[in-house]
C-alpha cells in the first residue's frame, strides 16, 4: 500500500506532541487516546481501547461493515479478531458474574467430592463368584467325555 | 419472623473483568455533563469525516479496485511488524519468556523420562508383557 511510515504504528509516545500526533494518526481524540503502558511487551503506541466485544455495539446503526459492526477508519481493538461476533462476547449477563461462578464452582466441586468418596468407599449389593452348571462346564471346556467329570455341587441342603 | 428484602440488582452486579456492566447500572450512561456532550460531538465529527471519505470512495463512478482500510493496515502492522522494534527486555518479559519458552519443554522432558523409567523398571521386574508381534526387524 502507499501509506507512508509516519502513518504506521510506531514506538511508545513520550512527549505530549508525540501523543497528539499519534491520536491524529489513529483518528482518535487526544483525550480518548491512551496507549498501552510502556512495559516493553511490544504494543508500541497502539491505543488501548475498552475491552468490549463487537456484540455490544448497536445492531441498528448503519455500520460500514455490518457483520463486524465496524466503521471504515475506526481504530480496531488489539484483540479485534477475538471480539468478533463469532467469538468472545462481553455483553452484560442476566445474573452477576460472581454469582454464576460461585454456583458453578460449588456444584462442580461437590460433584467431584462425591465421586471421589464413591471411589474410595464403593457400595453395591453383596456378590459371590459365578456358579456354572454341568460340573463347571466340564464338557464345554474340553473335558474328556469318556471320563467321569469331578462332581461340583454349588448348593447345601 | 421477617426476612430482609433481597438485595437489589445494582448491589449484586459488581464490575468485573469478564463482562461489561449493563447500561442501566453503568454510571457513564447517566452522565449528561457538558464535557460529555462536547466529547460525543467531537467523536461524531471524526466519525462523519471518516464515513464521508469511505462513501466517496465507495460511490465513485470509477472506484478503486480495493478500498483499503488504513485502520486495518495499521492493526495488522502493529500486531506483526511493530512488536519486535518496540520489544524491550525487562525483568518481567525475561521471566515470561523463560516460562513460556522453557517451561513446557522441561515439563515434558521430565514427564516422559519418568514414564519411561517406570516402564523400564516394570520390564526388568517382569511385570510388563511385550506382545510377540514387532514392526521392527
Amino acid at each position: 500500500s502507499e501509506m507512508s511510515q509516519d502513518m504506521m504504528p510506531g514506538p511508545y509516545p513520550r512527549t505530549p506532541e508525540e501523543r497528539a500526533a499519534a491520536a491524529k494518526k489513529y483518528n482518535m481524540r487526544v483525550e480518548d487516546y491512551q496507549p498501552y503502558p510502556d512495559d516493553g511487551l511490544g504494543y508500541g503506541d497502539y491505543p488501548m481501547l475498552p475491552n468490549k466485544s463487537q456484540y455490544e455495539r448497536d445492531p441498528w446503526y448503519q455500520w460500514d461493515q455490518p457483520d463486524m459492526r465496524h466503521n471504515w477508519g475506526e481504530p480496531m481493538h488489539w484483540d479485534f479478531d477475538m471480539y468478533i461476533r463469532n467469538r468472545v462476547d462481553t455483553s452484560p449477563t442476566v445474573v452477576p458474574w460472581h454469582t454464576m461462578s460461585k454456583h458453578f464452582l460449588l456444584f462442580v466441586s461437590i460433584m467431584l467430592i462425591m465421586f471421589g468418596v464413591g471411589e474410595i468407599y464403593p457400595s453395591y449389593r453383596p456378590v459371590g463368584p459365578k456358579q456354572y452348571p454341568f460340573n463347571d462346564l466340564y464338557l464345554e471346556r474340553g473335558g474328556d467325555p469318556n471320563k467321569e467329570p469331578p462332581a461340583v455341587i454349588h448348593y447345601e441342603i | 419472623m421477617a426476612w430482609a428484602p433481597p438485595p437489589s440488582a445494582a448491589k449484586l452486579y459488581r464490575p468485573n473483568a469478564y463482562v461489561s456492566l449493563p447500561a442501566e447500572l453503568d454510571p457513564a450512561t447517566h452522565d449528561t455533563s457538558p464535557e460529555k456532550l462536547r466529547a460525543e460531538a467531537e467523536r461524531l465529527a471524526i466519525r462523519s469525516r471518516l464515513k464521508r471519505q469511505y462513501l466517496l470512495q465507495l460511490n465513485d463512478p470509477s472506484p478503486p479496485a480495493v478500498i483499503e482500510n488504513p485502520a486495518l493496515i495499521r492493526w495488522a502492522y502493529a500486531k506483526s511488524q511493530n512488536v519486535y522494534p518496540t520489544f524491550r527486555p525487562t525483568p518481567r518479559t525475561s521471566f515470561l519468556g523463560a516460562v513460556y519458552g522453557l517451561g513446557p519443554l522441561l515439563f515434558w522432558i521430565f514427564v516422559l523420562k519418568a514414564d519411561r523409567d517406570r516402564q523400564g523398571k516394570r520390564i526388568q521386574e517382569g511385570k510388563l508383557k511385550q506382545p510377540p508381534l514387532s514392526v521392527f526387524f
